[in-house]
């Protein structure tokens, strides 16, 4: 889902730098009224673990592997704007120094993966756990779905990106300059890939650590409610 | 053995990104063109080109981008074949897959270039596809260019710290630095788990296995993580971390600075003035 420069042209770049800015502003503002000092360390350290979830290759049933982007699990152990800040240090990580995503794509990329997928993977997974015990079955599925739905959501924000590419930029002789398909191709195929594989792997991980954490250290669980806002 | 292959995969990730940062510093650290230029100035210069590169509706402008870009490699003494494998594999490679199909006149309706068929079914690539095509991997492989010589002509922690050239918050440009530095810890960490469990395991797992342990590292590396996170505390609180970040400036810029930044800025201009006169 990491969107390379040249994908995009310079109007949703520019929009999305524009939507993202305040975004930053105030997740930054949440988190250092929410975050005390003795915590700020923890986001650097989420920040690199956001980093590396993304290296782990997950099997999939048919001999192939794919991985996760772990904003969900970011917005469920950080709360939504710690791992917003968290996922987009990490998106900026791989940008700059290892030119994974696009510098002029990282407005995009990080309102896909850092603002929509988190707080939508955040939210669903509020909503479905609602009240229940931090160990409670519920609170699994609700990671998984949370996941699953938070990623599939992601990847159609992604998808419309590329797909008004080529009615926001064309040349009088119909030539394509950004992203070549449309909404008609963008949309079946990005959705598809993520709803069929990617968001499996997504709802694998988040569960499986949620549940793990639930067996080891449920306490971990719980620090969303001091750092989210 | 087919099943436990994601634990080479993962290993074979993790080694590589270990080497490429490793390779990346070597390249830094050489006398060169762009290793002399001020980080500041030199981010700007790279990020300018790149915006001259998205503006531009030309496939010969942004040809002539990158055989700026190659020349500034070569002058700064990178190891061009490592630039080249780099800058070349995956995501251009990635985007000339994904143009593929629109060559053809099923997505780019148009004037017909060629005709054939595949299995009794009419195809014809039009010269608006081989355009369209053509402009998105010149952009993406000029982009993906700049963007990797900037980070190998750089040591990366002066690249995040000339972030506050763009004035970024002091918190990101610490979260950032720091974050950097974990990432190696941390796969460091992943690299001795993985040789651990496949030295006890023999290496053969199955599938809902395979799943299982690699939930259970990336758990068990948050929980370190968060056990980790006060210890820093207490490491930055002992170098005399008062609650605000500060971030020493090391910068210095130089005439030659501003005339490369001048030219970029130059290159800019034309591929706008280029979009107006082709218009």
């Amino acid at each position: 889902m990491h969107i390379p420069d040249g994908y995009l042209g310079p109007v949703t770049c520019g929009v999305t730098y524009a939507v993202m800015l305040p975004v930053w502003g105030l997740a930054s503002k949440i988190v250092k009224k929410t975050l005390n000092a003795k915590q700020v360390p923890l986001l650097a350290i989420a920040a690199a673990f956001s980093f590396v979830i993304m290296m782990f290759n997950v099997p999939i049933p048919g001999g192939t592997t794919g991985h996760a982007v772990g904003a969900v699990l970011a917005g469920i152990l950080l709360g939504p704007w710690a791992g917003c800040i968290a996922i987009s240090v990490a998106l900026a990580v791989q940008a700059l120094l290892f030119g994974d995503g696009g510098i002029t794509a990282l407005g995009a990329n990080c309102f896909n993966m850092a603002f929509v997928e988190v707080f939508a993977g955040y939210y669903i997974y509020r909503i479905i756990s609602g009240s229940s015990a931090i160990t409670s079955g519920r609170r699994v599925v609700a990671a998984g779905i949370a996941g699953y739905a938070g990623l599939n959501i992601a990847a159609l924000t992604a998808a419309i990106m590329f797909g008004i590419q080529p009615l926001l930029h064309k040349t009088a002789q119909g030539q394509s300059l950004y992203c070549p398909y449309g909404l008609n191709v963008a949309i079946p195929v990005m959705l598809g890939e993520h709803m069929l594989v990617f968001g499996f792997v997504e709802a694998v991980v988040t569960v499986l650590v949620v549940k793990y954490l639930q067996k080891q250290d449920p306490d971990l669980l719980k620090i969303k409610k001091e750092v989210a806002a | 053995m087919k099943n436990n292959r994601f634990v080479e995969r993962s290993i074979t990730g993790a080694l590589s990104f270990f080497k490429d940062a490793i390779f990346a510093d070597e390249e830094a650290l050489k006398k060169g063109f762009l290793q002399a230029r001020d980080a500041r100035l030199k981010m700007l210069m790279v990020f300018v080109l790149i915006l001259a590169a998205l503006f531009s509706k030309s496939i010969v402008f942004i040809a002539g981008i990158y055989a700026f870009c190659v020349i500034l490699a070569l002058a700064s003494s990178i190891n061009i074949i490592f630039f080249l494998k780099r800058t070349w594999f995956f995501i251009p490679l990635f985007s000339l897959c994904i143009a593929l199909p629109a060559l053809f006149d099923i997505f780019s309706p148009g004037e017909k270039f060629l005709s054939f068929k595949v299995f009794f079914v009419p195809l014809s690539i039009t010269k608006q596809g081989l355009s369209s095509a053509g402009i998105f991997f010149a952009r993406v492989l000029t982009s993906v260019s700049l963007c990797v010589l900037l980070s190998v002509t750089t040591r990366h922690y002066v690249l995040l710290k000339a972030l506050r050239v763009f004035r970024a918050p002091q918190v990101f440009v610490m979260t950032l630095g720091m974050c950097c530095r974990y990432v190696y810890l941390f796969i460091e960490i992943i690299q001795n788990t993985y040789m651990a469990i496949k030295s006890r395991a023999g290496g053969v797992f199955g599938i809902k296995n395979s799943q299982g342990v690699v939930a259970w590292n990336i758990a068990a590396l948050w929980q370190r993580s968060y056990v980790m996170h006060n210890r820093v505390y207490e490491a930055m609180l002992s170098r005399g971390y008062s609650g605000e970040p500060k971030v020493i400036e090391e910068f210095d810029f130089t005439y030659k600075d501003w005339f490369w930044l001048g030219t970029a800025i130059l290159i800019l201009g034309l591929s706008l003035w280029q979009n107006h006169y082709l218009n």
